[in-house]
């Protein structure tokens, strides 16, 4: 059969992807053959133990195998130290085919200590050999794999089960009854060799060798059961895990005594009691059956990890409420069917998936651990729970409230494993970058930087405003050692000079040579003095509006020195009026002295032309930093600017970027009422504006109604981008595709993680989108895993198709799909 | 001031020749080139310094903001082949902390994929 067909087969009853059909069903295989030849045995195991031992010796194969169990799990840890997980699967094989062909072979003898040695052998098959399947299936597939390959795999299992009760139940009748045990063999030593297949795939997969192999298992460290032990001890993950899979086990106990005691009571004689058990066993495999192929993975899918893990419990809760009130035959059926049958398929399969954010050395050791010795450990817990029950004649509906009891327990440390689970995906998802605009603030002092650039530059054009920049720098105590050398050097040396000869003894230098003696401070106060004294006021005033009215070229330099002397100027003084013309000036350099003195003067009358500034590049940053600094008593000013379309673009997309920075509520607010727009121009510089406010200020609140709204628009703009490029008959947009995610559709996606982030939390959020964006498979998975437990379920719905790893097709027909329902507006 | 660039390595390499400063700025900016690149998808980036002679406080802008725009959409934007004496001044003015400058573009272009 061709991969295509196979794949076109699956498809129709599983959540298939192409690549994915022969490792399914080899996995699948591979289950089917561990569980077939076990309920071959099954049977026979009890049936031997009962005719020779008989029922009230049954206690001894439960505590030989719980006692047991701790040496089979420190000898099996052991050996996944020294060997390759290929060679210990293939030799658990080797060794239970051997063993059960010798069983084979001296079960005539009828020894009397043969049930009880084959009753602990069969539990040991079962356990390691579920045991290493499981391990194997976490290996291959990451969650989003295993979310939707689990239910047809875990499928394979149950159907062993029913095709090898039913071998065991019709060859039992017939002259074949003696050959049971040799088809079982047979049936193991076929599982051999689908396990090596499976290995064959891998390594063609990921070009693993066998030596590769073993060595990652060699590299962890040496195992037993201590090691497997304290993985479990030191995880609070695991040890909530450890403790809900304790309860369940207890509760099962309870459950499984009280079904057998209404059995037991109703029951008319043996046969009837054996027909009804067959018919109840073979119905339980088969409602397993059918809800692990047909409901388990979308189940999971539509209720995530958290409702998952709350089913059986709550479905156990209710039926034991009511077998507390009424213990009929009709609850005990629908309690056990409920137990065993979700136990089989649904729950197994919810509680393998919990292990996959685990790392694989800690997830082999506490799997090693939960499942091979505290499953029988508590089975122990919970046969001296029901002695203690049984002894003190406990009635039958308080044992019903006692189990009740432990499933509230029970229901609680899910509600537990289900928060760590989040908290363990999120711990797999590193965060690639963070805002490059809240790093450049933490670690860079701007204006100090942009001041000694602007000395620097100024000592060629004109000394005058080289003296008022070193006077910023004294006034603001940054006229460091370092920066005294820097600028003391003529701009013509300081071009061609090396650094060497910079740290010479006898430079030359541009500092005026001051009195030592005379503190900064005094320098300040005698400036600030002059500034303000009353003949310098009208000295000045004649000055500039001679060079005001001058309109040569080289009156440049000279408007310069005014624009920035003015900003070492009181607020109060008359020459500030002057600057509002400057601020208009047809030099870009005028206007950026106008600009930078009109943040440090803060009047009110500067802010329109600043805002003015914002529209040309070259005065822009300078614009924007001098109306960050007026802060939130400008934001309604700036929020009338945002949201006048006859505004210049740039200048409304810039004015975006200052509200950004201001960053208070009200800021947000002016932002985030903008998104409502329906024409999109500026979109993403609002957005991004948003987007540094919450990375800033998390304090500050979004309303959710308009962020919803903006997403779903986002996401209905990339339904569209990807439904146009799939239709599209041009070549050119396939091959885009092909390459990767089409430009719009890029924007459009960060546009909508950076709105996400807005509403939910910020950190997981970027997570998500950098490792989806950026990352691996495996992290893609990780990312949309997270989403899908962090998200509401109507918004995961209609983003989950845009991220997921699926093909263009698929994805389409999931965009067209939602399209015909999708919310207007 | 003159801007080319060249790809390199997956990296596109802006060599600058002149002085990055406001008078020197006619149609197009340093910045906006920048941001040309990354709305190609461009996500590295490096600026070739051997022929710079100076910068001004709007050149210093225009590099932060080239910065924070490659960085903020996971790309990376670095400098290589500055000049001793302008390297001190970004020292001094502390910009090394924030750039990533490099003495030959070799070097440069490898830390791309180093990290």
């Amino acid at each position: 059969m061709t991969k295509n067909r196979l794949y076109r087969i699956l498809s129709r009853i599983v959540d298939i992807k192409p690549g994915e059909e022969l490792i399914s069903i080899s996995l699948f295989s591979y289950f089917f053959l561990i569980t077939t030849p076990f309920y071959i045995i099954k049977p026979l195991r009890i049936a031997s133990f009962l005719d020779k031992l008989g029922a009230n010796q049954l206690y001894l194969p439960y505590l030989l195998t719980a006692a047991l169990m701790g040496f089979v799990v420190a000898f099996h840890s052991k050996l996944q130290v020294k060997i390759s997980k290929h060679l210990l699967i293939i030799s658990s094989l080797t060794f239970f085919t051997l063993t059960c062909f010798l069983f084979w072979l001296i079960f005539p003898y009828n020894w009397s200590w043969l049930p009880l040695a084959f009753w602990i052998w069969a539990n040991i098959l079962i356990i390691v050999l579920i045991t290493q399947f499981w391990i194997l299936l976490n290996e291959i597939f990451n969650p989003r794999e295993a979310k939707r390959l689990i239910g047809f795999l875990g499928s394979g299992g149950i159907l062993g089960g029913i095709v090898g009760a039913e071998v065991a139940g019709l060859l039992a009748k017939t002259k074949l009854s003696g050959y049971l045990l040799l088809f079982a063999s047979g049936l193991l030593i076929a599982c051999a060799f689908v396990v090596n297949y499976i290995f064959i795939l891998e390594r063609k997969k990921h070009s693993v060798t066998d030596e590769k192999d073993k060595g990652r298992w060699q590299e962890l460290p040496k195992g037993g059961f201590k090691v497997c032990f304290d993985v479990v001890r030191k995880s609070n993950y695991l040890r909530l895990k450890a403790g809900a899979v304790s309860i369940m086990v207890i509760v099962s106990l309870l459950i499984d005594w009280q079904f057998n005691k209404v059995i037991e009571e109703k029951a008319v004689s043996q046969n009837s009691m054996t027909s009804f058990f067959g018919h109840f066993f073979a119905g339980m495999l088969f409602f397993s059956f059918f809800l692990q192929l047909f409901l388990t993975s979308s189940l999971i899918k539509r209720l995530g990890i958290r409702l998952s893990l709350m089913l059986l419990p709550l479905v156990l809760l209710l039926f034991s409420l009511g077998f507390a009130v009424s213990a009929n035959i009709f609850l005990a059926v629908l309690i056990k069917g409920s137990d065993k049958g979700l136990s089989y398929s649904f729950n197994q399969s919810v509680h393998k998936l919990l292990y996959i954010p685990v790392s694989p050395e800690i997830k082999h050791k506490a799997e090693t651990f939960i499942d091979m010795f505290l499953y029988r450990f508590a089975k122990g817990i919970g046969a001296v729970i029901l002695f203690l029950f049984i002894s003190i004649h406990l009635k039958f509906q308080y044992v019903s409230l006692a189990a009740v009891g432990f499933i509230l327990a029970w229901i609680f440390l899910n509600q537990k494993i289900s928060d760590e689970y989040v908290s363990t995906v999120k711990q797999k998802l590193k965060r690639k970058w963070g805002r490059a605009d809240r790093m450049v603030a933490e670690k860079l002092d701007v204006d100090y930087t942009k001041l000694v650039f602007d000395t620097l530059e100024s000592k060629n054009r004109s000394s005058v405003l080289y003296a008022m920049h070193l006077f910023d720098l004294i006034k603001q105590d940054k006229l460091t050692p370092e920066v005294k050398k820097i600028i003391s050097y003529k701009s013509d040396e300081m071009r061609i000079s090396s650094l060497g000869t910079l740290f010479e003894e006898n430079e030359t230098t541009l500092i005026p040579k001051t009195d030592d003696y005379l503190s900064e401070e005094v320098l300040k106060k005698e400036i600030k003095e002059i500034l303000s004294l009353d003949v310098y006021q009208e000295v000045m005033s004649n000055h500039v509006e001679k060079v005001l009215r001058d309109k040569n070229r080289e009156a440049e330099t000279a408007k310069m020195e005014v624009a920035k002397a003015i900003g070492l100027m009181d607020s109060t003084s008359p020459l500030v009026q002057k600057l509002d013309e400057l601020l208009h000036d047809e030099s870009p350099e005028v206007r950026r002295y106008a600009v930078e003195s009109a943040a440090k003067l803060k009047k009110r009358e500067h802010v329109r032309a600043l805002i003015q500034n914002l529209s040309n590049p070259l005065t822009r940053d300078d614009a924007r930093a001098a109306l960050e600094k007026y802060g939130q008593e400008i934001v309604g000013t700036l929020g009338d600017y945002l949201k006048n379309p006859k505004m210049d673009i740039g200048l409304r997309k810039a004015v975006a970027s200052v509200l950004a920075r201001i960053g208070t509520q009200e800021a947000a607010d002016s932002l985030t009422h903008r998104l409502s727009e329906k024409r999109g121009d500026m979109d993403t510089e609002l957005i991004d504006a948003l987007d540094r406010i919450r990375s800033e200020k998390p304090d500050v609140q979004f309303p959710e109604k308009i962020v919803m709204t903006k997403i779903a628009r986002e996401i209905k703009k990339c339904y569209q981008i990807l439904i146009e490029t799939h239709d599209s008959k041009l070549k050119s947009k396939k091959d885009e595709m092909s390459k990767g995610l089409p430009k719009n559709l890029k924007v459009s996606l960060m546009n909508i993680f950076k709105l996400l982030g807005l509403i939910y939390p910020y950190e997981d959020i970027m997570k998500a989108y950098q490792n989806a964006e950026t990352g691996t498979k495996d992290s893609l998975a990780y990312a949309v895993e997270l989403l899908d437990n962090t998200l509401k379920k109507n918004m995961k719905n209609i983003i989950l198709p845009i991220i997921e790893d699926l093909s263009l097709e698929e994805r389409v027909k999931r965009c067209k799909r939602i399209l015909k329902t999708f919310p207007e507006g | 001031m003159i801007i080319s660039a060249r790809e390199k390595n997956d990296v596109i390499i802006f060599d600058i020749e002149g002085e990055i400063r406001r008078s020197e700025t006619t149609n197009i900016s340093l910045h906006q080139l920048v941001k040309d690149q990354l709305d190609d998808g461009t996500r590295h980036l490096l600026l070739n310094f051997q022929k710079v002679e100076f910068i001004d406080s709007f050149g210093v802008g225009e590099i932060l903001a080239s910065y924070i725009s490659t960085h903020n959409l996971g790309g990376k934007l670095k400098i290589a082949k500055m000049s001793k004496k302008l390297y001190l001044v970004f020292q001094v003015t502390m910009l090394t902390k924030v750039l990533d400058i490099f003495d030959d573009e070799e070097t440069a272009l490898k830390s791309f994929f180093k990290d």
